[in-house]
Order: structure tokens, then sequence, then C-alpha cells
């Protein structure tokens, strides 16, 4: 994949497991015990449904803009272009939101 | 001979109070022979008969005698206040103003713009020989439109005899609303309370020191005024009744003011700067269902949406395509729910948001919403989302500084027993401005 390095990466990562928390916190929705890089969102073993994918996309979006200072777009057509979803794991997620920090 | 009836009403009253600017009281003698006034002025400043004249003020007892004295010579005038300052050389062109008629300083002054009237519809009002009125939409939901009435047949609804009352001047001079409330009350020598700011401390202590009985309003400012507790500052005991259109009410508003203020009649009012204001009758106070028509008024449900035929409707737009059907209807967008002669306005078409295939109208979210602690005022849209087509993204104002994440929490408990999962917002933002216009009407146009 292109740019970032796997620590950037892993950063995301643990940023989209705060923002996932968060709206567990917020909301009450059913997480996994676990939540790591490899966690599946969508599909059939992820836990979200497109409602809770669009707020955790929008949690996410406003907590990179804080802890970053970068304003990005992570649910728009280009995202929903891409030969492997970037949406299919925690992991995935990450790398996309990277790629468009550094785009943006 | 457009103005015989309001003239022959207040020289039935001359010494009725008509008018109290600025604490002042200005009574139906006073107005009689301003109006005269002003027409010798109007003459001797060659404001031509049957002229496109702007007159640019606020409510005053000048700017409403000028305003008389204009329609008695067949001119057609655009009001226009401060509130549309930055608009002003656009929609005078759009007016094809010949002349401008600046009231809202020490003295009116008159100057003459050399346009020239060429548009169709200015063209056939002046062939009829008819006074008219031009009124822009407040562009709330994009570009402001320029309505063209005839006042002729805009005037003959004021014939019929209505109590009168004392009524704030709340909805603006250049308003189908104030223009309604205005000619309602002179028309039926009643006294129009103007006031110098639309705060709600303000129009409260207005209404203590006047005795105002009817405040014709929006549901924007009930909403500030019950945020603002203005109403336990201020002896509000004369009040009999509140009108509230221009835009969807919040059944939480509606109800919470009733309870604080059980005597006082809340009714809804529709009307659009297109057709004029509709007759309208409230099941109850605290109920949003609505009947309305009236003399010279039908109505119609197409598609779910509201359509009028009106007899006292515009000639047209002077910068937009008609929005009239083939047969004479005014399509007005709003979409409604019947119930027997009932209707519930739940918003207009454009507002409505697609979240995954569910449908949600801002004003039920908002509705939820602004009953929570802390929250000022709240505006809800939608916004274009891949994912499930819109989102509802709510924008709130809020009375202490909260952290976002804090609120989002607060607000799904508030929301969950209340609103289907969908409808709560998947976006929040919290903003520092407030986010109506100058007519006090929430600004809730939806990017796309």
């Amino acid at each position: 994949m292109l740019g970032g390095s796997q620590a950037q990466a892993l950063q995301v990562v643990d940023l989209i497991v705060e923002s996932i928390l968060q709206i567990k916190d917020e909301t009450g929705l059913t997480v996994p015990s676990r939540l790591q890089a490899d966690t599946a969102l969508l599909g059939t073993e992820g836990f979200l449904d497109s409602m809770a994918l669009v707020t955790l996309v929008v949690a996410l979006e406003q907590n990179i803009e804080e802890k970053f200072g970068v304003s990005v777009q992570l649910a728009d057509a280009h995202a929903l272009s891409q030969e492997h979803s970037p949406y299919s794991t925690i992991y995935a997620l990450a790398e996309y939101a990277l790629l468009r920090m550094q785009t943006d | 001979m457009f103005i015989d009836h309001v003239l022959s009403v207040i020289r039935a009253h001359p010494d009725r109070e008509a008018i109290i600017w600025h604490d002042r009281v200005y009574t139906f003698r006073w107005l009689e022979e301003s109006i005269s006034k002003w027409s010798g002025f109007l003459e001797d400043n060659a404001v031509a008969r049957g002229s496109v004249v702007s007159l640019e003020a606020d409510f005053s007892p000048d700017s409403i005698a000028l305003l008389l004295a204009l329609i008695a010579r067949a001119c057609v005038v655009v009001p226009l206040t401060a509130s549309v300052e930055t608009k002003k050389t656009e929609f005078r062109e759009i007016a094809q103003v010949e002349t401008i008629v600046r009231a809202d300083g020490e003295h009116p002054e008159v100057s003459h713009t050399g346009l020239e009237v060429t548009h169709a519809l200015l063209l056939e009002v002046r062939a009829r020989n008819h006074p008219g009125l031009v009124l822009f939409s407040s562009g709330s939901t994009g570009k402001s439109k320029g309505a063209l009435h005839d006042l002729v047949p805009l005037l003959e609804k004021f014939t019929s005899p209505r109590p009168a009352l004392r009524a704030i001047s709340f909805l603006l001079f250049d308003h189908i609303g104030g223009f309604n409330t205005l000619l309602y009350s002179l028309s039926n020598a009643g006294c129009i309370v103007t006031v110098t700011s639309r705060l709600p401390d303000a129009v409260c202590a207005a209404i203590a020191k006047h005795r105002v009985q009817l405040l014709p309003t929006s549901p924007t400012f009930i909403n500030l005024l019950l945020v603002s507790e203005a109403y336990r500052r201020h002896d509000l005991s004369s009040l009999e009744l509140v009108t509230y259109g221009t835009e969807p009410m919040h059944e939480s508003t509606l109800r919470r003011f009733h309870e604080l203020y059980p005597r006082i009649r809340l009714q809804q009012t529709y009307g659009l700067s297109e057709v004029g204001i509709l007759r309208s009758r409230s099941r109850a106070s605290d109920s949003l269902w609505v009947r309305i028509g009236g003399d010279g008024y039908e109505t119609r449900v197409v598609d779910d949406m509201l359509e009028i035929k009106a007899k006292s409707a515009m000639l047209g737009y002077l910068n937009a395509p008609s929005p009239f059907t083939e047969d004479g209807w005014f399509k007005t967008y709003d979409v409604v729910q019947v119930d027997g002669e009932d209707f519930r306005i739940l918003g207009r078409k454009s507002e409505l948001i697609n979240v995954g295939g569910e449908k949600v109208y801002p004003a039920e979210v908002e509705s939820v919403l602004c009953t929570m602690p802390g929250v000022q005022s709240v505006t809800v849209r939608g916004e274009p989302n891949p994912i499930t087509g819109q989102i509802v993204t709510a924008r709130v104002k809020l009375d202490n500084s909260e952290p976002l994440s804090a609120f989002r929490k607060r607000m799904f408990e508030h929301c969950k027993n209340a609103l289907p999962r969908f409808k709560i917002p998947q976006k929040v933002v919290i903003v520092s401005e407030d986010m109506h216009g100058e007519r006090f009407k929430t600004v809730r146009s939806s990017s796309s």
C-alpha cells in the first residue's frame, strides 16, 4: 500500500479502537471483547451494521481532526470504489484513513 | 380608491391608538393627516402614478403612511427592510425599481434610478391600473424569489370585519406576515405596537408596557422565549393570542408554552409570499393539526404535498419560472399528513432526510433535541453519505461548553426512548453562532 509507516498506521488503529469504545459508551453498541487490527468491521464477521459504520466513520473523522489537525472524508465515492473495502477490518480502515490524511 | 376601505376605518376612529412607536402613541387622526401629507410629498418629488417604488424602512408611523399613500397612487411597492441590506441592489434590479423612497432616517428621501420597467408581469399590473406589491422570499432554502401581487385582490381579504386587537409588529415590514398584520390591524381599527428589537426581553417588555393582546411570531422565536425565560421577567397577562407560522413548529415547544400559559390561544398560521396568508384554525392550542383555507382559498394534496389555489395569488415570480400547475394550483412542496379536514405539516420536501431508506424530517428530531437540558437551539439537516445515502446531522448551540463526546452520550440517552435509532443524529456539530436569520426563521438549507 501507499505511504505511511506501520507505526503511523498503528497509531490510527488505536484511534479507531478509541472511537469504537466511544460509540459503545454513547449508544450501547455491542462490540467484541477484543478489538485489534484484524477485527472485522463489516461483512459476515463484522459487528457493524450500516448505521453503526456511519457513526464510527463520523466519530473517527472528528477524532482525526482533533488529534492530527487534519480534516478528512472517510465515506465518499472514493472509499466505496476501492478494490478492497476500507471498512473490512480495523487495519484496513486505518490504512485508508492514513492515505486520506496524506493526500487530502 | 384603492385604500378606501382602510380610510373609512381610519376616519371612523380618529382618537383610537393606531400605532405605538418608540413608546409614543399615534392616533388614527394622525395617520389620516400623515397619509395626506406624504401624498403631497410624493407628488412634489415626481413619484409617478403606477411607478415601481421601493419603500426602504421598517415599521414606523411614517413608513406606514407612506405605504398607504403609495398604494393610493397605484404604485407597485417593493418594501425592503434593513434585514436585506446586502441584497437591496440586487432586489431593486429584479423588481426594476424606478424610484427609491428611503424612510428609515429622520426625513424620507426620494431618488430616481433611471431603470426602465420591461418585465411582462410588472407591465401587466400597470396596464390594469392597479397598485402592486413585490415581496422577496427569505431565501432560507435557496435563492430569494420576488413575488409580484396585484394588490386589489390581496386587499379584498381585509374588508371582512374582524376583532380589533393590539398586536406586536414582529414579522417584518417586507414579509407577507408583516404586511398581513399591518393591514389586518388598520382595517379593523386595531393598534400596531412596534418594537426596536426582536429579542425576547424587548418583545416581552413591549407586551407588558402596551398591554398587547396578539403576538404573531415564529416557532424559532417562541423557543427562544422559552429558553431565555424572558417570560418570567415581564407581565404577559394581556396576551390572548400567539400565532406561529413560517416554519414547522416543534411539538415539544408547543406543549411547553401551552403548559406555561394555558389561557393563551396558540394558533398556527399558514401563508406564503406567493399566495398570502390563509385562514386557519388549530385543533387545539397544543396540537399541530390545523385546518386551513378560508374565502378565496382551496387546498389539495398531491404526492403527499400541499397545493393551494388562491384568488389572491401572486401574478408570478419576477426572477424565476412559474410555480403554478397548469390548472392554476401553487405547489408548496410542504409534505403534509391528512386527518379529515386537518393537516399536519411535516416539513419541506427538500428537507426530508433519507437514511438507508428510512425517512425523517428535521423538525421531529429537533423537537426531541431541543428539550435536552443545556441546549439553546438545534438545527437538523441531512448530509450526503454514500453508505446510507444521507445522514442526520445536528448543529447544536449549548448554554455552556461541553466536550462533544459527553454531549453525544447525553444526546443518545435522551433520544433512545423517543426516537428510532436511525433518527438519532449520526453526526453532531457544536456551534457558537445563532442559527436563525433576521426573520427569526431557522436556516436549514442542506448541503449537497
